[in-house]
């Protein structure tokens, strides 16, 4: 009895020292990257408040965009979704909607609100998709594709679109994404500044839950008054204006949102374009453009506009976030796991030596770990192994830390694009930094250990998100 | 609890711990009242502006249109937070008017004191300072301040700005010094403005960029080359054969994106004797890179005349890459009224495919396919 007591102080007091140790380094990661990420953000805020005097749309070097939209069951919101797509600000555009093999009307809406016709030509190309069984030309937009097939999920619709295309840049974008009118002008730059190099450029996704939505545009900008989403607005400007801002400056961007991304379309063919058997296909993606790319030995850049460009509706309710989190986690370790020859592989520069190790260390196994730590501390309070008052001030003091990472974010908000105009909806963010740490943060180990189960044990499901719909002016 | 050794001496644990929640602390109370400080100083000021903001526009508007909008009256009677609603309604206005209304205007800005203002901004701002500055002073054609100022453009940035605001004021003594303004001494890579910049001063006489690019393109790192042969391809002028030598050369570079810029230049400037030449069309045809050949292809159509037509159709006879085939019968189909032979039967279901989406862009441009069946 007295040896196994022994072991499990062991293991206890071991547990806790690398606990101590990991929490040292993980965020001493996390502020070198927020200091970056201001000195990023310093630059580019300086540089969009700069409106040089000349023309765009008379420009003629702006290269031409792809908007591919893959649609399935979408027949509420297809035709305003692709109204709203159409009337972006960009001199050469052209919309492909996929509709990917849909059980509803959505590809009769289409029809009726666009007046398209069936092209008789044989597509003289193959397309690593399901099958198609028509491509529509609309005799009123001309730039509007739609292509309809058999059902493959969204990575064979996007690959479709990829293949459809004849654009130099794609963009990828969710139906429901409502995206800012000048967004593919902010997110284009990259392209236009490293003609030979850019490969890829992600802006900032924003909450869109209790925003006013007029006509496919944000006009009113509300910051939700329920918790849950609330919560995510915080995510989201810690997760866009730290991690990938602060990545931005050192080049090692290993995520682009799938609601919006811009890619060079050749660069994407090369690598064969969306993988099928992957459920975070946005993340698989950039990871294996940087991987293709080293591996060829190409000069290139992926870059971060931190520019807002589009918002998306997030989940409202625990039961959907946590499938949605718990999907986002087993498609990371999936990545993360097939690529894991990148780990600390110098033959993958910065991206290989210290993005991805960090990420591991820190997005996929910080939860585990942590969740790993509520459960071991009871146990070693039984035990009389816990110094109460040390758990207490390292509590406090990790939870102070993690609220002045999240106050970052919100300063870095109110800094440069001030969207959440009020104080009173900025103090609320801020409150939200603080709330997240007492119940979401510990709910959030434990969907990462569901989700791993999950991966362990082969679940592919996607779940379906349940919207809520956007406000209008009306409401 | 226990204590800690390090360098030889003791700390109890108690005071590392109270030592970092101090820090922590300390950093939870700046952050969060700078925040707030911040939101707020914004909030207020944003308030302000919003409420005087639609007065102000009428105000603006309805002395645009009177027969003496007296600005100077109206200038010295705006307290701070009006006159900077007033430069933004300034600023906003001139970007959409031209002509009369806008010379109006911009006695509006000199009334503020603007280009005074910017001038001294000029010498002593930031780089982003001086960039307003220029385009401030673009905004208003008032280049006096810039040209009385010792203010040298340095990054690609200022370049730009200054020869923008030199060339909409009529300042810029000939096209060679813009394009050595924009061009000599750097190797950095243009923005978007910048390019824009080179291909409007270019546009009336392209010989002085032509022979920049003769004497350096092959100093030039692929970024900025790239950008160059993207203007060229733009300016559809004549130049004489000889200067169009280093084009050529470009073309058979080992960097694919340097080629298909090249092709793409070329096409802008007509077919000439000097590219008739079969062993420079073999090799362009037969690129290794499909994206390349699919720019050759483009810049055969855009020459256009029998003899290029000829050799694009047996080009895409014997393509082998379905896409570069489709790119190719895309340009052919621009030109199909000028080749006799059958394209249909030679270039099969590529042909179909290309014709068909050209009749809808037609019919989607004007109602009817007409035109396209000829």
């Amino acid at each position: 009895m007295h040896s196994l007591e022994h072991i499990v102080g062991t293991v206890l007091v071991l547990f806790g020292l690398f606990v101590i140790g990991y929490y040292l380094v993980i965020n001493g990661g996390y502020f070198i990257l927020h200091i970056l990420a201001l000195f990023e953000l310093r630059d580019d805020v300086r540089e969009s408040r700069w409106d040089p005097p000349f023309r765009k749309f008379a420009s003629p070097f702006y290269p031409g965009i792809g908007i591919v939209v893959p649609a399935y069951n979408e027949e509420a919101t297809i035709v305003e979704s692709v109204r709203s797509m159409l009337t972006l600000n960009y001199p050469e555009l052209e919309v492909v909607v996929v509709n990917d093999g849909s059980t509803d009307a959505t590809i009769e809406r289409l029809i009726e609100n666009f007046d398209l016709e069936a092209v008789d030509a044989e597509i003289p190309f193959d397309v690593p998709s399901e099958e198609i069984h028509e491509v529509y030309r609309s005799t009123t937009f001309e730039d509007l594709i739609v292509v309809d097939k058999d059902n493959g999920g969204k990575s064979d619709a996007l690959n479709t679109g990829i293949w459809m295309t004849e654009m130099p840049l794609f963009c990828a974008v969710d139906s429901d994404t409502v995206i800012d009118r000048d967004a593919l002008l902010t997110l284009v730059k990259p392209f236009l500044e490293e003609p030979t190099t850019a490969v890829a450029s992600g802006g900032v996704i924003r909450v869109a839950n209790e925003c006013t939505i007029e006509d496919g545009m944000v006009k009113e900008v509300t910051l939700p008054k329920t918790g849950l989403p609330g919560l995510q607005v915080m995510e989201y400007l810690r997760a866009f204006y730290s991690g990938r801002l602060g990545l931005n400056r050192i080049n090692g961007l290993i995520l682009i949102s799938g609601a919006f991304g811009l890619f060079q379309t050749e660069a994407v063919r090369e690598i064969g374009g969306y993988r099928h058997d992957t459920i975070t296909e946005d993340f698989d993606i950039v990871v294996r453009l940087h991987r293709h790319l080293k591996e060829t030995d190409r000069e290139y850049t992926v870059d971060f506009v931190p520019e807002p460009v589009a918002w998306t509706e997030v989940p409202t309710t625990r039961r959907v976030l946590g499938r949605q989190r718990r999907r986002w986690y087993r498609g990371m370790v999936e990545t993360v796991v097939t690529h894991w020859r990148m780990l600390f592989n110098p033959k993958y520069g910065r991206v290989g030596k210290v993005v991805m190790p960090f990420f591991v260390a820190a997005e996929v196994l910080g939860p585990l770990i942590e969740g790993l730590g509520y459960i071991l501390l009871p146990l070693a309070w039984y035990f009389g192994f816990l110094n109460i008052e040390f758990f207490i001030v390292f509590f406090l003091l990790t939870t102070g830390l993690g609220v002045f990472l999240s106050w970052f974010g919100v300063f870095s908000e109110v800094w440069s694009f001030n969207r959440y105009d009020s104080p009173w909806q900025v103090l609320r963010l801020l409150w939200y930094g603080v709330l997240e740490n007492f119940g979401y943060r510990q709910w959030k180990t434990f969907v990462a250990w569901y989700g791993l189960v999950e991966y362990i044990r082969g679940d592919t499901t996607w779940g379906v998100m349940e919207r809520t719909g956007f406000s209008t002016e009306d409401d | 609890m226990p204590d800690v050794t390090a360098f030889g001496y003791v700390v109890p644990i108690v005071i590392i711990l109270v030592a970092v929640a101090l820090v922590v602390g300390l950093s939870l109370a700046v952050s969060f009242y700078l925040t707030i400080s911040l939101s707020v100083y914004r909030s207020v000021k944003e308030t302000r502006r919003n409420r005087v903001r639609p007065a102000l526009r009428d105000e603006l508007l309805s002395r645009l249109f009177a027969e003496s909008p007296d600005w100077n009256t109206w200038a010295e009677e705006l307290s701070r937070t009006e006159r900077v609603v007033v430069e933004e309604l300034l600023d906003e206005h001139l970007r959409e008017l031209d002509g009369r209304d806008a010379d109006k205007l911009r006695e509006l800005g000199d009334a503020l004191g603007i280009p005074e203002r910017e001038g001294r901004r000029l010498e002593n701002g930031h780089e982003y300072a001086r960039l307003n500055a220029l385009t401030w002073l673009t905004l208003l054609r008032r280049p006096e301040p810039y040209l009385m100022s010792s203010f040298e453009p340095e990054t690609a940035r200022e370049r730009a700005a200054a020869v923008t605001l030199l060339q909409t004021t009529n300042k810029l003594s000939n096209t060679e010094a813009a394009v050595s303004m924009l061009l000599d001494g750097t190797n950095d890579q243009f923005t978007v403005f910048g390019q824009d910049t080179l291909y409007r001063v270019s546009r009336g006489n392209a010989a002085p960029l032509i022979q920049t690019a003769s004497d350096r393109w092959d100093q030039w790192p692929e970024p900025l080359l790239v950008q160059v042969l993207a203007v060229c391809a733009h300016l559809e002028t004549s130049v004489s054969t000889e200067s169009l030598e280093w084009l050529t050369a470009a073309l058979e570079t080992e960097h694919a994106a340097i080629r298909a810029a090249a092709a793409d230049a070329l096409g802008s400037f007509g077919w000439r004797a000097s590219l008739r030449d079969q062993m420079f069309l073999e090799r362009a045809t037969n690129d290794p890179s499909p994206h390349v050949r699919a720019a050759v292809y483009n810049m055969l159509a855009s020459w256009g005349d029998e003899q290029a037509l000829t050799v694009l159709l047996f080009a895409l006879v014997e393509e082998t890459d379905p896409r570069a085939l489709t790119l190719g019968t895309t340009a052919l189909v621009r030109r199909r009224e000028r080749i006799d032979t059958d394209a249909a039967a030679v270039l099969g279901n590529a042909w179909d495919w290309s014709y068909e989406h050209a009749e809808y862009d037609q019919i989607a441009r004007t109602g009817s396919a007409e035109a396209l069946r000829g």
